[in-house]
């Protein structure tokens, strides 16, 4: 028999060299060599010997137990390392079935009082209800290690890596779902074992409280009542622990669901294409956008504009010259046509410059309406075409820099074929 | 619903960021901040004017083209494969693939090894080379608000749900997964294709300048074709 006293002692004296030892121990065993190099890495003033007396006390007091066919191993005695996981608060998730293991014992239990009551067995009573008692406060217990478990698994997959694949990172989140979320949710379902027990002991705890009014007290009222008030405490904290799971972990499964889902999508799409093409992907699937206007040439203001006057829009009646009246003043001269110009043109050939000749024909003629002329009439392929050095002309407003073209018919000789692009600016 | 324009202090440069094809997010906080505070507003406003504005809740904001007129395009096939590329290659490095595509980064210098690696598959959206890489998905990923660059490191932005989303549903999709297991066709969507010239021309948007961005040849085509019916005539 080991002493307590001295066990707890060794447990505080040594706690600097146990907390870390537990994170180890937590991962699995250690050989007696690592065990010394851990403790000689915390304990750079100790000798060999030292750290081997240091070792003997814990082995003896029953804290470090040599793993079993290994004697070599060794690891934390389970009762210490529970005790420390407690100290430490580090939880590890217990399983759902140890839970409804308890709640089938708490109906088997709920079961020996109801037969004490019977036989009218007072102590037999009494230690019935107290070995419930206790089992509910293990439940109770079970659950908030469970809770601090759950939060930790959390933790752990929000904290851990962001460039290791999100299927590893959350490995951890997807088995605790699946391994006991799950199951307590059915477990504390309306109608699961959870719901069912429960109302069992309760039911009777309340059975008893009536027949002892009318039998007579076996065990006092406040014990019972004490009982009952736990089971509903139990009942309470199993819901808010399950309730606290979905929440701290739904959202993460459902991230790694989505993952898993793109991930999947992504690669199916790709042997889709693979085998039957790019327009193999069903066009409801694909975005729809308008296409980039890369040539959309409108300033900041003429686009305001016209929202502006697409929003202010009011219809106008067009006003169409009435074709009784003629018109008072100068008749308008009617646009050039590109036929009535090309063939101006042509019996102006050769031409020594182009934009010349232009500004000749259209003294007055507009800026832009001139350059459309001299891009027109330069690639028609009527005309063969020679660049010519880069020179300033004069229009009626502005003064354009521009590499005119020397034109002639271009069933002579081509002057220049390599001229096929007009260099204006 | 009133509407008070003095409000809308961010409304051109939202408009023409989602008008483009960007979608909004908390990357540009300003933009962004306006579009939360007054989401029904502009929501009203984008709606009178026939666009649909998408709130989604995982923090930005698009356009969603009307549905006549919306036909899935090479981009969308084109970034969409490239997120799947990246999951499953990321998967396979054993790194997480949401970290990386919900605000998680991708090095500049990692896309040459994908590109190797997924050679077959880039082929298929006319992607061969390390330029084309970051022209045709890397830049278009950036243009549209689904990433962002920075000295070599592409950040990936919340939009990307968009293409997580199809890796779902594409995995939901057992017509798809039972159709990788049978020799019969899938249906073909229809596709617009991005290069066509009837498509770019096809608008009734007075701000659509789509013709500029003709190449010379196509310009010369049409004009060619255009004479022609003029002569003819």
């Amino acid at each position: 028999m080991i002493e307590p006293k001295r066990v707890l002692r060794a447990l505080a004296e040594h706690w600097a060299l146990l907390e870390p030892l537990c994170e180890h121990f937590d991962q699995g065993t250690l050989s007696l060599g690592e065990l010394r190099q851990q403790l000689a890495a915390r304990q750079l003033d100790s000798t060999p010997q030292d750290i081997t007396s240091l070792l003997d006390v814990w082995i003896r007091l029953d804290i470090l137990v040599p793993v079993a066919k290994s004697p070599n191993r060794f690891e934390l005695n389970a009762q210490i390392h529970d005790f420390l996981a407690y100290l430490r608060r580090e939880h590890r998730l217990g399983l759902c079935l140890e839970i409804e293991a308890y709640l089938r014992h708490l109906e088997r239990l709920a079961g020996h009082i109801q037969d004490a009551f019977d036989i009218r067995d007072g102590n037999d009573l009494a230690r019935q209800l107290r070995l419930l008692d206790m089992r509910v406060r293990d439940v109770l217990k079970k659950l908030d290690n469970d809770e601090q478990a759950l939060v930790a698994v959390a933790e752990r997959a929000k904290t851990s890596d962001r460039q290791i694949p999100l299927r590893q990172r959350y490995a951890e989140v997807l088995a605790t779902w699946d391994e006991y979320v799950e199951p307590m949710i059915q477990l504390v379902n309306a109608d699961g074992a959870f719901e069912q027990g429960v109302r069992k002991v309760e039911n009777v705890l309340l059975r008893l409280l009536g027949e002892q009014q009318r039998l007579g007290h076996l065990v006092d009222d406040d014990m019972l009542l004490r009982t009952h008030a736990r089971i509903l405490e139990m009942q309470t904290s199993a819901q808010l622990t399950l309730r606290h799971a979905r929440e701290l972990l739904l959202p993460l499964r459902e991230e790694a669901r989505r993952h898993n889902a793109v991930t999947r999508g992504a690669a199916l799409a790709l042997s889709v294409i693979r085998r039957k093409g790019l327009d193999a992907l069903p066009q409801a699937a694909m975005p729809m956008f308008t296409r980039p206007q890369s040539t959309f040439l409108g300033s900041a203001s003429q686009v305001e504009a016209y929202v502006y006057a697409l929003a202010r829009f009011e219809p106008k009646p067009a006003q169409f010259p009435k074709s009784h009246k003629t018109s008072k003043g100068e008749t308008p001269r009617a646009p050039r046509t590109v036929k009535e110009m090309l063939e101006r043109c042509e019996s102006a050939l050769p031409m020594p410059d182009l934009m010349v000749w232009l500004l000749e024909q259209e003294p007055n003629g507009a800026t832009d309406e001139l350059l459309y002329w001299f891009s027109r009439l330069s690639r028609e392929k009527r005309f063969s075409r020679e660049r010519l050095e880069r020179r300033d002309y004069h229009t009626r407003e502005h003064q354009v820099s521009l590499r005119s073209f020397a034109l002639i018919s271009s069933r002579d000789e081509p002057l220049d074929p390599s001229a096929s692009t007009p260099h204006a600016s | 619903m009133h509407l008070d324009l003095s409000e809308l202090s961010q409304l051109a440069p939202i408009f023409r960021e989602l008008f483009k094809g960007f979608h909004i997010s908390r990357r540009d906080p300003e933009l962004y901040a306006q579009l939360s505070n007054f989401q029904d507003q502009y929501r009203g406003l984008f709606k009178a004017l026939g666009f649909e504005l998408v709130c989604d809740t995982r923090g930005f904001y698009y356009f969603v083209p009307e549905l006549a007129a919306a036909q899935v395009n090479k981009t969308a096939q084109r970034l969409s494969l490239f997120t799947f590329i990246l999951v499953e290659h990321l998967a396979d490095q054993g790194r997480d693939p949401m970290a990386v595509l919900d605000g998680g980064s991708l090095g500049r210098d990692e896309l040459p090894s994908l590109l190797e690696k997924y050679r077959d598959l880039f082929i298929q959206a006319e992607v061969q080379t390390q330029d084309e890489l970051e022209e045709k998905i890397m830049r278009r990923m950036t243009q549209l608000g689904f990433a962002s660059e920075e000295n070599g490191i592409y950040r990936f932005l919340p939009p990307m749900h968009r293409f997580l989303d199809v890796c779902l549903s594409v995995q939901q999709d057992r017509d798809l997964a039972a159709s990788l297991h049978s020799a019969l066709p899938l249906p073909t969507p229809e596709l617009v294709d991005d290069d066509s010239d009837e498509q770019l021309l096809k608008t009734d948007d007075p701000l659509d300048l789509s013709p500029f961005e003709e190449t010379e040849e196509q310009a010369l085509a049409r004009a060619i074709a255009e004479e022609q019916q003029e002569i003819d005539a």
